[in-house]
């Protein structure tokens, strides 16, 4: 016993001296934490919006004025604060929400970043922003979905993109829209994965839904790593709802698709709440059997020689893809963030704070769809939005609200029939 | 080598003030955790041979209880501890009677059905969250809240957790108890030919074992603040418990901790040298050298200590 | 009518776990060793089967055999490697190496292919037939029937070939085989060959239809161990006819009660079967 332990005590300082020590600092750099799952589950979700967000690290540093109204693209660095330059440092908290407490406190206390941003999954993003809460440091919330991140009275989390209860409430407005143009829509059926993303958004469109009396046919909760889907689309048929809305990720939005085509089931209109069917691997996949199928996004690549359509180009250069709509909404947070920064004029907590809370970017400054960038006082940005998108040959077009709209809405949708 | 433990227990309380900073703090504080679990499971699991792959289902109890406690109640989480240690003690009662009865490989495979059941069905299960979790007090209400900014109070907390479960094994180990469960694990037939009552023996081992898991998990989420089906239930907080006692040597008393030593800083380590480029090269590392480590040294790190020092080891658990 | 498409469904996808259930219940019968990685050997199947039709351009056939042989091989390495040194250990060892094998082989599949989900570009087989208003597609018929006519090779090989009685004899009595002139060693690479190679032609199947990435080893595993404890261990038949169970069991609960009380049903029945039947339908008691 006395043998192990001494072998313990000599092992332990060695042990720990085998863990890196803290980077140098450069000056004038404000440097970002981002928490993101790239490897686990959500590694491909995480990895693209790496890229993403260090392609608008080097609009933010570097002379861009070929992009127009883009805060801070024309310029080199940060104006306000003497032309510093944004220094991103990555973690991977690989879908743990342990570990993403720890490494949120490592990058506060060992590599003194000034703010943060993450984290994709909302257990994660729970528990980082306590920790930047707790610390008095501002975080970011790029895209996590579940309601309560900024409903906790926290003072210094700050959430980019629209909640669970902004989309089903667009949702209810498209519906609203459709059943003024005559379209039928008596029951619809929520299918989504379970964890706490589905969860959320189909809780909200659920009470959405009741509120605004349109029957829920079924909800069908099922785990996203289900091999075989067939029983939830024969669930469908039995019901036959006149919209099914699939919240899920990516193999199991594929797999529904495929698997409705093999057991003969096309509903008038599937709409995908993004995720799953945004992403790359979903049209190469399924777009010969899911003409039609909607989906939400407030990304839209616009014509060639727009703004959006260059920063497509840019990220594309690097990644040999479309950006997706996910790591588009954690890009424009990313923006607003650097607006922020700029506008505090020092890397402060307490003046970062500040200038966030005082946000207001307006539409045209923005890449994506919302109507701005604006804060509330639980730091959730009021002015998000989406648009609904529809998938026509091998792309999605954006085919409402009207007044945005690029192309024809088709309903019912076609699916695979001609 | 009388230096040794004393030693120890100096290096393990002045740790915090040699490596300074939240930073290694931290990985103090996920090493002692580790330790505690991997020692709890150790009682069961590696002093009688009972080799459970399902421990995660009372972490999980102990887990979710004190959240449960302050999400419904609005009471401090520590409240609900020993309520969580109740209920894993009543689970291990209830799961330990029937499942003993198995033997060997049908042992390990009930216990993670078991756990795995547990797991979809809190999943499913509004009261505690269902798939979305519990999160405990984000800033603390006043101390009782253990919501602590620095990590120290944390280490200090379960560092004494982990001196309890350590002391309570070494009191085990020395008595007539501990030497029923040796017999056991030498062999169930024998043992009970000698008049071991084998039946009470293995269920009392897991109800200490299931108690001590229990607190390991309440101590995680009151530390984390947060708890979801994943994170307290999850194959794989019960496969870590087992990898690191076994790492470390199962059924020696400073095993776990052995394990717990080698596996933390590696896992850590791993992350943060190969963890931003996200190339999961952190689990190929830690798989490989699991691998290694059950092909060339089975019986742990702790076996091969006493091979590599024959002058000095003594059996440090008697025949 | 919608309740015989939910058992056709069903029964399809559980010839498929016979399929990489039967290898487990081989090894486990003949070795008492639970192989934590099985899973991963399926998920390695399916990429197999990806790099076969994109590399290669093959077809079917090709991607199957290709699967079939490149996981055998890999099956013996890991025997003769690994295995054969954990076997007479301790359980805690066996659980250990296996465990660290499927960390090693999941996350090496990681690396190379990213997490990103990946599905089979489309293959010669497609289609759905309607037989008598059931609608099945070909790819999972076409699957399923292959899984179950290999099932039953494999049980052919077993019972009827020198081979076969070769490795039974090994999983009944090791010693009296060893005075028989069988070597067992030899016999006991070879049984995990066959069990890797059967769970990667369960993969390439299963890949024509299903999207995967490297994280799906786990669930096939899972599945794995309920199929082979409710078939018994050692029974390559009981495994046909469990896999086939549990497929029908899942296609079921998923239907009746929901997707997500398909999994309780099924492990609560394994907990049951545990408790009451050990040995499953048809193991050795």
């Amino acid at each position: 016993m006395t043998k192990s332990s001494a072998m313990m005590a000599a092992a332990i300082a060695a042990a720990a001296a085998v863990i890196s020590a803290p980077p140098a600092q450069a000056a004038g750099t404000v440097k970002i934490g981002i928490l993101w799952p790239l490897t686990g589950n959500a590694a491909a979700a995480g990895q693209a919006s790496k890229a993403a967000a260090e392609v608008a690290a080097e609009i933010v540093n570097n002379k861009h004025p070929e992009l127009g109204n883009l805060p801070l693209a024309a310029t080199e660095g940060l104006p306000n604060q003497g032309g510093a330059k944004l220094e991103l440092t990555f973690v991977d908290h690989q879908g743990n929400p342990s570990l993403a407490q720890q490494l949120a406190t490592r990058l506060i206390t060992q590599d003194a970043v000034h703010v943060l941003m993450g984290a994709y999954q909302s257990s994660c993003s729970f528990t980082a922003t306590a920790v930047a809460e707790r610390y008095g440091i501002p975080f970011m919330v790029g895209e996590s979905a579940a309601l309560n991140i900024t409903g906790r009275g926290f003072k210094w989390v700050f959430r980019g993109t629209p909640i669970a209860s902004d989309y089903a409430a667009t949702y209810m407005r498209f519906f609203e829209d459709m059943k003024k143009q005559g379209k039928k829509i008596a029951s619809i059926a929520v299918v989504n994965e379970n964890t706490d993303y589905g969860t959320s958004v189909a809780d909200s469109i659920e009470a959405a839904a009741k509120k605004n009396n349109i029957p829920v046919a079924i909800r069908i909760p099922y785990s996203a790593s289900s091999t075989d889907v067939s029983a939830q689309v024969l669930q469908l048929k039995e019901k036959q709802p006149d919209v099914v809305i699939f919240i899920s990720y990516t193999s199991d939005s594929i797999l529904y698709m495929k698997t409705m085509k093999n057991l003969d089931y096309l509903p008038p209109m599937v709409i995908g709440d993004d995720t799953g069917f945004s992403d790359p691997s979903f049209i190469p996949a399924v777009a010969d059997v899911a003409q039609g199928a909607m989906n939400r996004s407030a990304w839209d690549i616009g014509k060639p020689g727009s703004t959006t359509s260059k920063i497509n180009e840019m990220y594309k250069a690097k990644t040999g893809r479309d950006l997706d709509d996910t790591s588009a909404r954690n890009m424009q947070s990313f923006f607003a963030l650097a607006d922020a920064l700029n506008r505090a004029g020092s890397t402060e907590p307490e003046k970062i704070r500040d200038a966030l809370t005082k946000t207001d970017l307006k539409p045209e400054q923005l890449m994506m769809g919302y109507n701005g960038v604006k804060f509330d006082d639980t730091g959730q940005n009021i002015l998000a939005s989406t648009y609904l998108i529809q998938l026509k040959d091998k792309a999605y077009q954006l085919v409402w609200p009207d007044k945005a709209a690029a192309a024809k809405l088709d309903w019912p949708m076609k699916g695979w029939k001609q | 080598m009388r230096w040794g433990l004393p030693a120890l227990a100096a290096l393990l309380l002045f740790y915090p003030f040699i490596f300074t900073g939240p930073f290694y703090w931290d990985i103090g504080v996920a090493f002692l955790l580790a330790a505690i679990s991997a020692s709890a499971w150790n009682i069961v699991g590696g002093y009688a041979g009972q080799v459970s792959v399902g421990h995660s289902m009372f972490f999980g109890v102990g887990a979710y209880t004190p959240l449960l406690f302050y999400h419904l109640w609005g009471l401090p989480p520590v409240a609900g501890v020993p309520a969580g240690m109740l209920v894993s003690l009543g689970l291990a009662v209830a799961i330990g009677m029937p499942t003993f009865r198995l033997r060997g490989h049908y042992f390990s495979m009930a216990t993670i059905a078991v756990a795995e059941l547990i797991r979809i069905f809190v999943g499913t299960w509004e009261l505690v969250g269902a798939a979305i979790g519990l999160q405990g007090p984000a800033v603390g209400r006043a101390w009782w809240d253990l919501t602590f900014r620095s990590e120290l109070p944390y280490y200090y907390i379960f560092l004494a957790v982990l001196a309890v479960v350590l002391y309570t094994t070494f009191a085990v180990e020395r008595s007539r108890f501990g030497y029923y469960l040796r017999a056991i694990k030498a062999g169930e037939r024998a043992a009970r030919s000698l008049g071991v009552p084998v039946r009470e023996t293995k269920l009392k081992a897991l109800m200490l074992s299931a108690v001590f898991t229990s607190l390991a998990g309440s101590l995680y989420s009151i530390k984390t603040g947060f708890i979801d089906p994943e994170s307290g239930f999850g194959i794989l907080v019960s496969v870590q418990m087992v990898i690191v006692a076994a790492l470390g040597g199962a059924g020696a008393l400073f095993g776990p901790l052995i394990g717990a030593l080698i596996l933390v800083p590696l896992q850590t380590a791993t992350n943060t040298w190969f963890g931003g480029g996200g190339s999961g090269l952190t689990y190929i590392l830690y798989g490989g050298i699991i691998v290694l480590l059950a092909r060339f040294e089975p019986g742990g790190m702790h076996e091969w200590w006493l091979r590599v020092a024959p002058f000095l080891a003594r059996r440090s658990h008697a025949a | 009518m919608l309740l015989a498409q939910v058992i056709v469904g069903g029964l399809l996808l559980g010839a498929i776990y016979a399929l990489f259930s039967s290898g487990l219940t081989l090894i486990w019968g003949m070795m008492n060793f639970i192989n934590f990685a099985h899973g991963e050997f399926v998920m390695l199947g399916m990429y197999v089967a990806l790099l076969v039709v994109v590399w290669l351009g093959g077809g079917p056939e090709a991607f199957g055999f290709a699967a079939a042989f490149a996981l055998f091989v890999l099956g013996v390495v890991v025997y003769l490697s690994l295995i054969r040194h954990v076997m007479r250990g301790p359980m805690l060892a066996q659980i250990l190496s296996t465990f660290g094998l499927a960390l090693l082989l999941r996350y090496t599949a990681f690396w190379i292919f990213s997490a990103n989900f990946v599905s089979l570009p489309q293959v010669s087989l497609s289609g759905t037939l309607n037989v008598a208003g059931i609608l099945m597609p070909v790819p999972q018929l076409v699957a399923g029937v292959a899984a179950i006519a290999l099932t039953f090779a494999l049980h052919l090989l077993l019972t009827r070939t020198t081979v076969g009685s070769q490795l039974l004899a090994v999983a009944e009595d090791r010693n009296a085989a060893m005075l028989m002139g069988i070597r067992p060693d030899r016999m006991q690479a070879l049984a995990w060959g066959l069990a890797a190679g059967s769970a990667g032609i369960a993969g390439a199947l299963m890949a024509v239809s299903y999207p995967w990435s490297p994280s799906v080893g786990e669930t096939f595993g899972l599945t794995a161990f309920v199929v082979v404890t409710l078939g018994g261990f050692g029974s390559v038949p009981g495994a046909m006819y469990a896999g086939l169970i549990i497929g029908l069991i899942q296609a079921l609960s998923a239907y009746w009660f929901g997707p997500i009380y398909k999994d309780i049903v099924v492990y609560a029945l394994f907990v049951a079967l545990l408790w009451l039947r050990p040995q499953g339908l048809m193991g050795k008691a």
